[in-house]
Order: structure tokens, then C-alpha cells, then sequence
């Protein structure tokens, strides 16, 4: 009877200092969330996307270069560091399975994810800002492709690896060379894995300020020249929400929600295809 | 039942790469369209032996083969024979169903691809004629291009033995083939079995002694990587003349 009590107490204690302890963390995360939302939808309006930076004083500025700049520099970085990713994780999956190197290379990609980006930053400013003498919208998108690059491998290399292999071995008996059965059968059967790795390692870059501010910078300027600096949405909010007027706040939180929003919706789709391709069986 | 030799095998040893002697100088034909079963308890190269008419172990860096496996005039065994072509002749059904992540008809017109038929048509009447083989067209006729996924187990490997026959092959390997799925399935695989040996020379490995004795017309009977007997299969399982099949095939073992 003694011990039962003392047990319900124990019971109580933990149950309620995990309670505690989860509404203490959601507390601070509804808090800037509903900050971001309140403060940014204040401050949403059509110029925000329409015009380009004014004179601090002058009204009706924007940041249409910033979202212009931001999908330039995402999609380029899209562009270099997916094809690096889903192959290097088709080689560690595929050609190196249970070779050493595959471990190694595995092990330092996990490294590699969760290195400052402001390293990847420094390091990509001292290869591609500094000879070339000026900022550019290249080295921006370089430097997020390296920290999308063990995104994707790492997720590909865990996809692939779920692909029974005995199915590989179905493809063979067939007489299907070793790379179409890759092509044709395991990455049909991991598609929606890769697919969704790739997405959360978009929506991981999309909100970097760090690796940007050391190589595309930034740019008050409408500019589409990836050989020039660039004006993006991180590096716009990092720079207004410092600045003096109540002006670049207010843009600062509209973009700050407009980047929330781009995450949101690629972690949502994420999900979808989660659901979709494996929530049914 | 033909007297004709498909597959003649000569003193073949097989080593697998961490150097285990797995298969220890095996000899036997497999008569043209005959069912030959092989049987014997667990870890006695059955699989392994069944795995060297396609060559399979040559996915694996490191594995060994001695000796010849004649088919077709050639040694199946040698270096420069075409993989390709061999496994397009010498077919092979899992234990488990591998129904390839993409619609029915995708999955038969997957070999077949690969040997470069492209015209639509051509691929229609040759899946129609693999799944007919099979004894699945009436099930699944009016969904095609469905997920192979929403079959079930014993659909599933009959979807995978029409993809085999697709490309018609002269030998089909079956690893075990009905040790997944329920009686009924297995009747039916059993039956196709027997229904296609008419066109085509069948190897299969099975746990089950019963299988074998249903199906077959020839059994080789394996332990420790020796084939101990191989002979008719009404001979084996009424007469054997070694101790040790009969000690296996009344249960005394294995």
C-alpha cells in the first residue's frame, strides 16, 4: 500500500515536470512565431514585392530585389548541390556499401551538417570572394550548396539503403546492368525519400544569413548578375531589423514572415509525400 | 519428360569469398523440360548451387567457381560469357516476391525493355501472353497500371514469374518460391510449375519435401555442399539408395 503511494507520487512528479517542461518550450515557440506573425502581416503590403529599397524616409520602399536575389541564389544552390548530393549518396549507398570509405564518408557528411555555416561562409569568401575582389551572388549559392550537399547525400544514402536488396537482385537476374538497375528500380522505390530530403535541405539553407553575408552580401539595388552582389532575404532582415528606422523594421518582420511561410510550406509538402508514398501501407 | 540434357554440371566446386567451401565437386543434368528439385537441410548449398546457373555470386567480389556448367554447348561458367544473355535464358523467382516499384504492366515490360523491344503494341501483346502465362491476366487485367504493390503475396509472385517468362527464357530458377505464401498460392505456383515445363526447363530449390515430390521429376538430394543422390524422384523417394536420403526424406533429420 506504502510503496503503491509512492509510486503515484513519483508518477505525479515526473508527469508533471515533463508537462512543464514541454509547455515552457512551446511557450517561447508560440511567442515568436505569433510575434512573426502579428508584427509581419502588419506589415505585409503589395510594394513589400513590388518595389525595390527607397531613401530611409522616402515611403512605399520594398524588397524585390531581396526575394528576387533569395530564389536566385536558392536555386542555383538547388542547382550544384542536389545532382553532388543524391550521386554521393548513390555511390555510398550503391558502389561503396560496406566499404570503409562509405563509413568514413558517411561519418564526416554527419560532421558536416552540423558545422557553424558561418565557417562554410569564411571558407567560400577566401576561395571565391577574395580573389575574385568583390562580393558575388555565386559564392552565395555555392556556400549553401555545401551545406545542402550532406543533407542530401546522407538522406539519399539512408533512402537507398531501405531498398530491399533483394530487389536488386530481382533487376539483375533479368540481366539489367548495375547502373540501370540503380536508375530504373532503386531510385523508383526511394524516390519520395530523396524527394523530401531534398526539399528539407532547401528549406534548411533558405533561412542561412551567416554564409551569405561573407559572399553574395547584399545589394539596395534590383540585380539579377550572379557575378554581382546580391540582395537576399536573410541578409535584408539581418541588416534592417539593426538599422535605426521604423520603416526597415517593418519590412524586416514582413520578410522574416515570408521565409517562415517558404519553410512551412516546403515541411508541409515534405510531409505529403511522406504521407502519400508511405502512409498508406 | 525429355531425355535431352539442358544443363549439364561437371565437378563444380564453389568457394565464396571468406573462403568457405561451399559446393564440393557437384555433377548432375538437368534434363530439358523436366522440374528438377533440390532438397536437403538448411546451409546445404542448394541455394548456392541454384545461384551458379545465372551467376548470380558474381555480384560478389571474391567468390570462386571450378569446374564446367555446360548449357548450350558453352560453359555457362566461363569469363567471357555475356551475363547479360545468360540471365535472359536462365531466369530466376525469389523467395520472397520482387514486384519492382512501379505498375504491372512496367514490371513485365521490364525485361523486355531491357532487350530493347520499344513499340508499345509489341509490348502490350507480350505482357498480355507473360501474365496469361502466368495465370494471372484474369486478375488483374483491368488494372495494368496499378502499383505491382496492390497485389497480393501469391499474385505478386506469380506477376514475377510472367516478368521472368517475358523474356522467354529456356530455364527458369525458382529459390524457394512458395515458402512466403499461403496453400492456396502455393497450389497454384505448383501447378504453373507442372503446366510449364512443356516449354521450359525448371530448377527449384525447396524446403518443402512434399513440394518436391509433387512437382518433380528428377531430385537431387544435398548435405554439406555434396550431392549425396540424385536420381528419378519416385525413386528417391521410395527407394533411395543412400542411407542418408532416406534417413532425410523420413525425417530423421534436417
Amino acid at each position: 500500500m506504502k510503496r503503491e503511494r509512492k509510486r503515484k507520487i513519483e508518477s505525479f512528479i515526473a508527469l508533471s515536470l515533463s508537462t512543464l517542461a514541454a509547455l515552457l518550450g512551446l511557450f517561447w515557440l508560440v511567442f515568436i512565431l505569433g510575434d512573426v506573425l502579428i508584427k509581419g502581416i502588419e506589415a505585409l503590403t503589395p510594394a513589400l514585392f513590388l518595389n525595390d529599397p527607397v531613401p530611409p524616409g522616402m515611403a512605399g520602399g520594398g524588397l524585390r530585389n531581396a526575394f528576387v536575389g533569395q530564389l536566385m541564389i536558392t536555386f542555383f544552390a538547388t542547382l550544384i548541390g542536389v545532382p553532388i548530393g543524391v550521386l554521393g549518396g548513390t555511390f555510398l549507398a550503391e558502389y561503396a556499401r560496406g566499404r570503409k570509405v562509405a563509413r568514413l564518408i558517411s561519418v564526416l557528411s554527419d560532421i558536416m551538417v552540423s558545422v557553424p555555416s558561418i565557417v562554410i561562409g569564411t571558407f567560400i569568401y577566401a576561395i571565391l570572394v577574395k580573389p575574385v575582389g568583390h562580393f558575388n551572388g555565386w559564392a552565395g549559392a555555392v556556400a549553401l550548396a555545401i551545406i545542402m550537399i550532406p543533407v542530401v547525400l546522407r538522406t539519399t544514402e539512408d533512402m537507398l539503403s531501405l531498398v530491399p536488396w533483394t530487389l536488386r537482385e530481382a533487376a539483375f537476374a533479368l540481366g539489367a546492368p548495375y547502373y540501370k538497375v540503380i536508375i530504373q528500380v532503386v531510385y523508383r522505390g526511394a524516390a519520395a525519400g530523396i524527394l523530401t530530403g531534398i526539399l528539407l535541405s532547401i528549406a534548411r539553407v533558405a533561412g542561412e544569413t551567416a554564409p551569405l553575408l561573407f559572399t553574395s552580401f547584399n545589394n539596395s539595388y534590383f540585380s539579377t548578375n550572379m557575378n554581382e552582389p546580391i540582395a537576399s532575404l536573410t541578409v535584408s532582415i539581418f541588416q534592417y531589423a539593426m538599422g535605426p528606422y521604423d520603416s526597415w523594421h517593418a519590412q524586416a518582420w514582413a520578410a522574416s514572415l515570408m521565409i517562415t511561410v517558404f519553410i512551412l510550406m516546403l515541411t508541409i509538402l515534405g510531409r505529403v509525400i511522406i504521407r502519400w508514398r508511405y502512409g498508406k501501407r | 519428360m525429355s531425355d535431352t540434357v539442358e544443363i549439364e554440371v561437371k565437378r563444380l566446386d564453389f568457394y565464396y569469398s571468406g573462403g568457405t567451401h561451399a559446393l564440393k565437386e557437384i555433377s548432375l543434368p538437368a534434363y530439358k523440360n523436366n522440374v528438377i528439385a533440390l532438397i536437403g537441410p538448411s546451409g546445404c548449398g542448394k541455394t548456392t548451387l541454384l545461384r551458379c546457373f545465372n551467376r548470380m555470386h558474381d555480384l560478389y567480389p571474391g567468390n570462386r567457381y571450378e569446374g564446367e556448367i555446360i548449357f548450350n554447348d558453352m560453359d555457362i561458367l566461363s569469363k567471357n560469357i555475356d551475363l547479360i544473355d545468360l540471365r535472359s535464358r536462365i531466369g530466376m523467382v525469389f523467395q520472397k516476391p520482387t514486384p519492382f516499384p512501379m505498375s504491372i504492366f512496367d514490371n513485365i515490360a521490364y525485361g523486355l525493355k531491357l532487350r530493347g523491344v520499344k513499340t508499345r503494341t509489341e509490348l502490350s501483346e507480350h505482357v498480355e501472353q507473360a501474365l496469361r502465362h502466368a495465370a494471372l491476366w484474369d486478375e488483374v487485367k483491368d488494372k495494368l497500371h496499378s502499383s505491382a504493390y496492390t497485389l497480393s503475396g501469391g499474385q505478386q509472385q506469380r506477376l514475377v514469374i510472367a516478368r521472368a517468362l517475358a523474356v522467354k527464357p529456356e530455364v527458369l530458377l525458382f529459390d524457394e518460391p512458395t515458402s512466403a505464401l499461403d496453400p492456396i498460392s502455393t497450389a497454384k505456383i505448383e501447378e504453373l510449375a507442372v503446366n510449364l515445363k512443356r516449354e521450359i526447363t525448371i530448377i527449384i530449390v525447396t524446403h518443402n519435401m512434399q513440394q518436391a515430390a509433387r512437382i518433380s521429376d528428377w531430385t537431387g538430394f544435398l548435405m554439406l555442399g555434396e550431392l549425396i543422390e540424385f536420381d528419378r524422384t519416385d525413386k528417391i523417394f521410395t527407394n533411395p539408395s543412400q542411407k542418408l536420403t532416406e534417413d532425410y526424406i523420413t525425417g530423421r533429420f534436417g
